[in-house]
């Protein structure tokens, strides 16, 4: 029963699906890092911006990140079997 | 001539003219003539694209838009300078900048020629003549002067004076070279009876033009001569014809400078001239009785050759502008069909050679390097169409700053520009992506040649939405009215942030860079789009703006839109990342169109891309 088991796990670690899936969550995780690294970007650019059309593209920069962000979070929470949470973790809405 | 001299090796051009100034002093001071000359009309062309879209435009559109203001035109200002050459130039700058139409530009050059007439009448009737070449330094000295202002269009002024100055000095200089060969004309060793006789006289007056660069030079050596007995009075009025003739000459070298309209008004202006000696000289008999029968009319005795001439001169060029008027249609659509560009030297392809076609890898990649070669040169034309420089795009300067002080639609034959730089490209594109799909690829290969074409076809498609948003750019993008002229700012501020936008993310690192960085590029086209809209409607409501005007401007704010869309759509394909997966958590990521359109304003019915050639039946 035990090998049985365990033949069954290795058989489902190795099924094509549970490969492209984790390829997928990895491919998943480069793109948030890179979404993160421009937000924290324009965040600071924000900072350093007086109020007016620059910082109103900004901030509309931000809030597309910001969506983009929240869909690439539930995909990799639908991967890996959580279910989605509000809102996302460590971050507040942009401006 | 010029074409071939283009041609020519240059050393071998230098050691001829190098060869001929030594030899020659003459010969030197006609080529340094002929060098200002062409250089004035350079600075006179340069001088007045300064104007194009401005008010200068507008006076020149209005007072050449019917053949009758036109003729009227050319008599005027010929009267008042006393120069049909300086007019007849000025006006082949006018259409080479597009500022008048070719059609207006013939009038002009009609009523030019009837103009010069009264300087016979001055020089008969008053012993007056004007000597322009006097001008000529001081107007190189207030030119200069002009060029080191700040303000463009007294830079603009001060090429045109700088450009007029250049012409009278290289007229002076060929003129002064010529000189040596003025002892030549002595009229009386040429006394040939008949229609030869005529035909000789007019190739005569028609030399003496060319030589001394002046009809009205010309008319007193025929009228010295007349009065000396060297020349009988048949003879006097075929040198008149010829003098006629010589000053075609002079305009046709001035439109071997100016583009495809200069060139094409020149050869209406040598083909209005010789077509109206040529009725002259097979009339020559009846419009000497004609001459007679008016003067002794108007009380010139018989004798008064001086005023007669002047009469016959009249007579011959009015009857030429009433016998070729009523075809000046006929000849702008033939000069426009017959007369075209030599064939430019088309775009070539930089990236796609036969080796690149081993592997599908290497097709690929070339072919992605092409469709950024393609993608360059449509952001330069685009950047162009919007009158924005390339390299205010590439700055950090601001956008709106640059659209709001812009002081001139930069003239664009955008027609010839997606001949030249886009079509030729796309056309190799799409042959060597043909090549490659006659080999064995990957599915994912497929793909991505599917996705090159399609940028390549989008980039085509912006192209062709500038030509169009171009005309109507170049029209009101700098009216006098500001609702107008803000609402083309908007426009043009739009496609220039794209065009930034996109730059700035082709030029980052790949491995930090991602497409979907492009979803705040079309949220801002949305919403924007949906801005103007909402601003154009409260503005007919509100009556200021007539629905006609406004109906144009949405047009070109769909075009606007077309391009902007189309150069991100684009783009996504210039900005694949490396690997399939990456690809697919970028698609997963990306905000689809509803959610742009639901961030845009609330409704999620997106905006779609329409064929360019739809819009065009409907463009305002």
């Amino acid at each position: 029963m035990k090998t049985k088991r365990l033949l069954a796990r290795l058989a489902g670690f190795l099924s094509a699906d549970q490969t492209a899936q984790r390829e997928e969550l990895k491919s998943i995780r480069k793109v948030l890092k890179k979404l993160k690294a421009k937000e924290r970007d324009l965040n600071a650019r924000l900072e350093q911006t007086p109020p007016g059309d620059e910082y109103e593209e900004i901030a509309q920069k931000l809030q597309v990140i910001y969506a983009q962000r929240r869909k690439g979070v539930e995909r990799v929470r639908a991967l890996k079997g959580r279910t989605p949470q509000d809102p996302l973790p460590e971050d507040q809405p942009p401006p | 001539m010029i074409k071939r001299l283009r041609h020519a090796p240059l050393p071998l051009l230098i050691l001829l003219l190098s060869y001929g100034f030594w030899v020659s002093p003459d010969f030197k001071e006609i080529a340094a003539g002929v060098a200002l000359f062409l250089f004035g009309m350079l600075s006179l062309e340069k001088g007045f694209k300064a104007f194009t879209g401005g008010t200068l435009e507008q006076v020149l559109r209005a007072s050449t838009n019917r053949l009758w203001k036109s003729i009227a035109f050319g008599i005027t200002s010929t009267t008042l300078m006393q120069s049909s050459t300086l007019v007849s130039l000025v006006t082949i700058s006018f259409v080479s900048a597009e500022m008048i139409t070719l059609a207006a530009g013939i009038g002009v050059i009609m009523g030019a020629n009837l103009g010069t007439t009264t300087g016979a009448w001055l020089i008969a009737g008053l012993g007056l003549r004007v000597d322009i070449a006097g001008y000529a330094m001081p107007a190189l000295v207030v030119g200069v002067i002009l060029l080191l202002q700040r303000s463009k269009i007294l830079q603009g002024i001060g090429y045109v004076v700088l450009g007029v100055g250049f012409l009278f000095l290289g007229i002076h200089y060929m003129k002064e070279g010529f000189e040596a060969f003025q002892g030549a004309f002595d009229l009386s060793g040429y006394v040939i009876p008949g229609i030869l006789g005529v035909l000789l006289y007019t190739g005569i007056g028609m030399l003496i033009t060319v030589i001394m660069q002046s009809s009205h030079a010309t008319l007193l050596v025929i009228i010295t001569a007349l009065a000396t007995g060297q020349i009988s009075y048949d003879s006097a009025l075929a040198l008149a014809i010829g003098a006629n003739l010589g000053s075609a000459v002079t305009t046709a070298i001035g439109g071997m400078t100016a583009n495809l309209g200069g060139k094409r008004l020149a050869i209406a202006h040598v083909l209005f001239n010789v077509m109206t000696a040529t009725v002259a000289i097979a009339f020559i008999g009846q419009m000497a009785w004609a001459v007679d029968y008016l003067g002794a009319l108007i009380g010139l005795a018989g004798d008064e050759y001086l005023l007669k001439l002047a009469l016959f001169h009249t007579l011959f060029n009015l009857l030429g502008v009433i016998l070729l008027a009523p075809f000046t249609g006929v000849l702008e659509r033939a000069l426009i069909r017959y007369v075209n560009p030599a064939p430019k030297s088309r775009e070539k392809p930089l990236y796609l050679y036969p080796g690149a076609l081993e592997t599908p890898a290497t097709a690929i990649s070339a072919l992605r390097k092409e469709v950024g070669h393609l993608y360059d040169n449509a952001h330069d034309l685009i950047a162009h169409g919007v009158s924005l420089r390339r390299s205010v795009i590439d700055s950090e300067q601001s956008l709106a700053e640059a659209v709001k002080n812009t002081r001139r639609i930069i003239p664009l034959d955008v027609d010839d520009l997606y001949e030249a730089r886009i079509k030729s490209l796309h056309s190799d594109i799409v042959a060597f992506i043909s090549e490659i799909q006659g080999r064995e690829l990957s599915q994912q290969s497929v793909e991505q040649l599917y996705a090159l074409q399609q940028a390549s076809r989008d980039i085509v498609e912006a192209v062709k939405a500038t030509k169009h948003l171009q005309k109507n750019l170049s029209r009101h993008g700098l009216s006098g009215n500001p609702l107008i002229r803000e609402r083309y700012d908007t426009i043009r501020l739009q496609i220039a942030k794209v065009l930034r936008e996109i730059r700035q993310l082709r030029s980052q690192d790949p491995e930090t860079v991602t497409r979907l960085s492009l979803d705040a590029l079309k949220l801002s086209v949305e919403k924007s789009g949906r801005s103007f809209t909402t601003d154009l409607n409260a503005l007919i409501r509100s009556r200021h703006l007539s629905s006609s005007i406004a109906t144009s401007m949405m047009n070109d704010e769909n075009y606007a839109f077309e391009i902007c869309a189309n150069l991100i759509e684009a783009s996504h394909a210039l900005l694949l990342p490396p690997t399939r997966a990456e690809q697919s958590a970028e698609g997963q990521l990306a905000l689809d169109e509803q959610d742009i359109a639901r961030m845009a304003g609330g409704n999620s019915h997106p905006r779609t891309r329409t064929h360019t050639d739809e819009n065009e039946k409907t463009a305002g």
